[in-house]
């Protein structure tokens, strides 16, 4: 996008958005300055990664009344300019006197309360820190522009609701730099303060936080090994020729690369290989190399072999259970990065650049990628529970009979009723699931805070354990229900891929009905959503004698009388009410 | 003045305005477009000088109020 000129980045924004059926993502845009020129970098931006953003403004210096006007947008971005508090606050405030300053501070943190108020029911609202720098940026000492920001920071920081993100913009506008980043001209004029240069970096920024928001963060890194993980080509130089040692000149770049990776492995991004090598040679430096930070526990998959690696990338999906458009692709070969390009547009593929000393960068720039609007302990305990899964289809075969094979699993689901200790997991997985989904409706921890508050809402997590061990918290679903009427209807069904295929569904439905049996209900409505990913669902509540009453193109409407509920009686699997 | 250079503006006011480019003139002005408000307006002189690297000085951007202005002020700077 930074290579685009604004003109152009209009006529493409405007192509994209006719082209992009996936229904709207509404964003709203706060602020006392104007920062109008914003909309079509942020929409542009997301709409490219298949987001339909569309973003739309407040009026001018009207955050507080507006906050409430909003609140229903799918997202609330606020531009609060500190220099814009009062009027002319850029000047006024070194002549103000402690007084002064404290009902300054007073009145700003009062009208943030407030906002922060109207908004608490929104999915997720960005707040941009506030910065002095525009107007401070050549004093030597602390003034009262730098004391005023770092106070309302620290406030901000202290009161965050869990809905909520914090912007840093100072390290938007370091990287676009002040004279590129300010445009003093129309400050003065019209109280725009920002260039369409600052927007874009903006917009790339915070990007990905939204794609965490509506389920389109990676999951997944696969390296190629020759000059990717390590300098050198080991099939022709040899073991002892690789580098990657922080000690050499070129081997540090790939020391670096490989801790990156390791941190976002640890916080539940998988890592796999796809090389054409000899695999001996491979598992060799992997065993045995000092050097080689990534080892066998962190590589969750490996396919090094002398195929065409389209068919291993294929397979690297198939066998993770994890779509092409979740997988990061990393390799130095311009044939092998272009074939994959055009045989797998989904997948994102990075090019380790020429100049080797802006690979780390390039990593860096793409981390984001991965983003996670909250990290959980589910994220570190993932890794593990793949590597078990695969285990599990390794065991899969010895039997014939699925449920000879399911009922050898030892199988348990622990069911977890309002639980507030796993709000964070709970909105993670509505917004990281899409296979097993039947309505794909992205909840943010202070969506799921608020069903959990509702009396006329039940919030059910569950988790399953088999003999392997504990998959943690990979199952949700939420019913509504009015308390005087009869009926009650799933808003929320899901469960995590990767425990797919073990009949938990089953389980959790006699669960379920049984529970709305005490409640006294006699219908269950139920909806299934069309996505582009969950078709392998469209069925599932047939097959729970669910009566289909309407159905078009996208939406599949039951109505079922709970009486008439046949339980499928699968004694191989527990289930514990926490 | 070449020709190349007024289907330039002309191409980056369409766009800006989102409106055909068949639909700009000389006597193109907020008169008779209707999306060319004050905001718009910033807009296009944004696009204007990243699309020949020039800057705009204060009373140029006021002066800028249509098509034959615009085209003047740019020919002097290129």
């Amino acid at each position: 996008m930074m290579e685009l000129k604004y003109s152009e980045v209009l006529k493409l924004n405007k192509e994209l958005g006719n082209n992009l059926k996936s229904s709207s993502y509404d964003i709203t845009v706060l602020s006392n300055i104007i920062v109008h020129q914003s909309k079509e970098m942020l929409e542009y931006s997301l709409r490219g990664e298949g987001i339909n953003a569309n973003v739309k403004f407040g009026d001018y210096d009207n955050i507080v009344q507006d906050s409430k006007k909003y609140q229903d947008s799918n997202s609330v971005i606020i531009f609060w300019e500190l220099c814009n508090i009062i009027d002319g606050l850029q000047y006024k405030i070194e002549l103000m006197n402690n007084n002064q300053l404290n009902e300054l501070l007073e009145k700003t943190k009062i009208e943030i309360d407030l906002v922060m108020k109207n908004l608490e029911k929104t999915s997720l609202v960005l707040m941009n820190k506030f910065t002095s720098l525009s107007f401070s940026y050549s004093k030597i000492r602390k003034n009262n522009l730098d004391e005023l920001a770092s106070h309302i920071n620290h406030y901000l920081e202290e009161n965050l609701s869990e809905n909520v993100r914090l912007v840093d913009i100072e390290k938007v506008i370091g990287s676009v730099g002040f004279t590129n980043s300010l445009d003093m001209r129309f400050f003065y004029s019209s109280k725009a303060l920002y260039t369409i240069d600052f927007f874009k970096v903006y917009a790339q920024f915070v990007k990905p936080i939204f794609m965490s928001a509506t389920g389109k963060v990676k999951k997944a890194l696969i390296f190629d090994c020759d000059n990717t993980l390590w300098k050198g080509i080991l099939g022709e130089d040899g073991f002892d020729n690789i580098e990657m040692s922080n000690l050499t000149n070129e081997g540090n770049i790939f020391a670096e690369i490989q801790s990156m990776a390791l941190a976002i492995n640890k916080q539940g991004i998988l890592i796999g290989l796809c090389s054409k090598n000899n695999p001996d040679d491979v598992n060799e430096v992997i065993n045995s190399h000092p050097d080689m930070q990534l080892k066998n526990d962190n590589i969750t998959i490996k396919k090094i072999n002398w195929r065409d690696k389209v068919s291993n990338l294929k397979e690297i999906s198939a066998e993770l259970n994890i779509g092409f458009d979740s997988l990061v692709f990393v390799d130095d070969s311009t044939f092998e990065v272009n074939l994959i390009r055009e045989h797998l547009p989904g997948i994102t593929v990075l090019q380790v650049p020429e100049k080797l000393y802006d690979y780390p960068a390039l990593f860096r720039k793409n981390i984001g990628l991965f983003y996670n609007l909250s990290i959980t302990e589910e994220d570190s305990k993932k890794v593990e529970m793949y590597k078990e899964q695969v285990k599990r289809e390794t065991d899969k075969k010895e039997f014939t009979d699925i449920e000879d094979y399911l009922s050898s699993l030892e199988l348990k689901i622990t069911i977890f009723e309002d639980d507030e200790s796993i709000i964070p997991r709970m909105s993670q997985i509505t917004q990281k699931t899409n296979q097993f989904n039947l309505t794909t409706k992205r909840y943010t921890e202070g969506d799921i805070q608020n069903f959990i508050n509702d009396p006329n809402s039940d919030v059910y997590a569950f988790s399953v354990a088999d003999k392997f061990g504990e998959s943690g918290v990979t199952g949700l679903c939420i019913v509504s229900d009015n308390s005087k009427a009869k009926w009650a209807e799933i808003d929320t069904l899901l469960m995590s891929c990767r425990i797919i295929g073990r009949n938990i569904e089953y389980a959790f439905m006699d669960y379920l009905i049984g529970k709305m049996k005490v409640k006294k209900k006699h219908i269950l409505n139920a909806k299934y959503i069309k996505t582009q990913k969950n078709e392998q669902v469209k069925e599932f509540y047939d097959k729970c004698s669910f009566n289909l009453v309407e159905e078009d193109d996208s939406i599949r409407d039951y109505v079922f009388d709970i009486n008439n509920y046949k339980s499928r009686k699968l004694n191989y699997i527990e289930v514990i009410n926490e | 003045m070449n020709n190349k250079t007024e289907d330039r503006i002309k191409n980056v006011m369409s766009v800006v305005f989102d409106i055909p480019i068949g639909q700009i003139n000389k006597d193109s002005s907020p008169d008779n477009i209707g999306s060319w408000d004050s905001l718009k307006h910033m807009n296009l002189v944004v696009a204007l000088e990243e699309e020949y690297n020039i800057e705009f000085a204060d009373d140029e951007i006021l002066e800028m109020m249509n098509y034959s202005l615009i085209r003047n002020i740019i020919g002097e700077k290129i």
